[in-house]
């Protein structure tokens, strides 16, 4: 016959497997900073490199974003390999960035065609991450990147204020709001 | 009147088993024996009584040349959990 303490400690092992689970935060900073730094090298390259005069400063941005993401499918392939298990907060971010990653290829598009100018199209990418930067606070629960992400929206609506060229400066900006510092302090908590 | 407990859930290792996979979407043998702190063979031994009974499903493949297992609950092990929980729970109130 069972008494009620066998009774609580079935009930303790389920939560205890549970809670086990669920405290193994992920190193979720490494693409944040891989993109944080990226992106922040990219846009001051081409700003500086358009105000020295350069017709084809634009091009750190193909060349930097292609590394970018040939470091990042590399990566993400070795994680994947390498994790035991997959929460559905990993694929909730998986499917995120990639949805992101098409979105940009989309919007890219429009500007390339010429439906956008270029600066709107910085302005549309910043608001643009920091829709990934919020909802992935959301879902991991980190308040620096939901924080980022509403810095990175109000940063957007600099294109009202600040000439076309500078956007690249707020590219800068929110960046190192929406991904560095949040990234590192990713890392830091994981410590 | 008591409902009875899922005698299949009532085992020690494979509660601990479907309580890992209720918060994962998927776990391979090496993180359950590592949750559950069971032996290979009895880990092996329950993953398949829990496979056959329907409540997780088990895919097996290679990884570097290795077998790989990898479990994940399935919805009659879901509807079966959330059952035993419940019972269990009645079973802790009727008795206080």
């Amino acid at each position: 016959m069972e008494t009620k303490s066998d009774y609580a400690d079935k009930l303790g092992l389920i939560y205890e497997m549970i809670e086990n689970s669920r405290a193994q935060i992920r190193e979720n900073a490494f693409f944040f900073l891989l993109w944080g730094w990226l992106v922040l090298i990219a846009s001051l390259i081409h700003f500086i490199l358009m105000k020295l005069g350069h017709y084809h400063s634009f091009l750190a941005w193909p060349i930097i974003m292609t590394a970018g993401m040939v470091i990042s499918v590399i990566a993400g392939i070795r994680l994947g390999k390498k994790s035991t298990y997959r929460t559905y907060v990993d694929t909730a971010i998986i499917y995120l960035w990639w949805g992101f990653f098409f979105l940009i290829l989309v919007v890219l598009s429009f500007a390339i065609f010429g439906l956008i100018p270029w600066h709107i199209l910085n302005a549309l990418i910043i608001a643009m991450y920091g829709l990934g930067t919020f909802v992935s606070g959301g879902i991991l629960k980190f308040r620096p990147l939901i924080i980022g992400g509403i810095c990175s929206w109000i940063i957007s609506l600099g294109v009202f204020f600040v000439p076309g060229d500078y956007m690249l400066l707020l590219v800068a900006l929110s960046i190192i709001i929406a991904y560095l510092i949040p990234g590192y302090l990713i890392r830091r908590s994981v410590k | 009147m008591f409902e009875e407990l899922d005698p299949l859930l009532h085992s020690q290792l494979r509660l601990a088993i479907m309580s890992v996979l209720i918060g994962v979407e998927s776990a391979d043998f090496n993180y359950l024996l590592d949750r559950t702190g069971s032996t290979r063979g009895n880990l092996s031994v329950q993953i398949s009584k829990l496979s056959d009974a329907g409540y997780i499903l088990v895919e097996k493949s290679f990884r570097k040349k290795m077998p790989l297992t990898t479990c994940r609950i399935a919805p009659k092990g879901i509807e079966a959990f959330e059952k035993y929980v419940t019972v269990l729970q009645s079973y802790l109130n009727r008795q206080a």
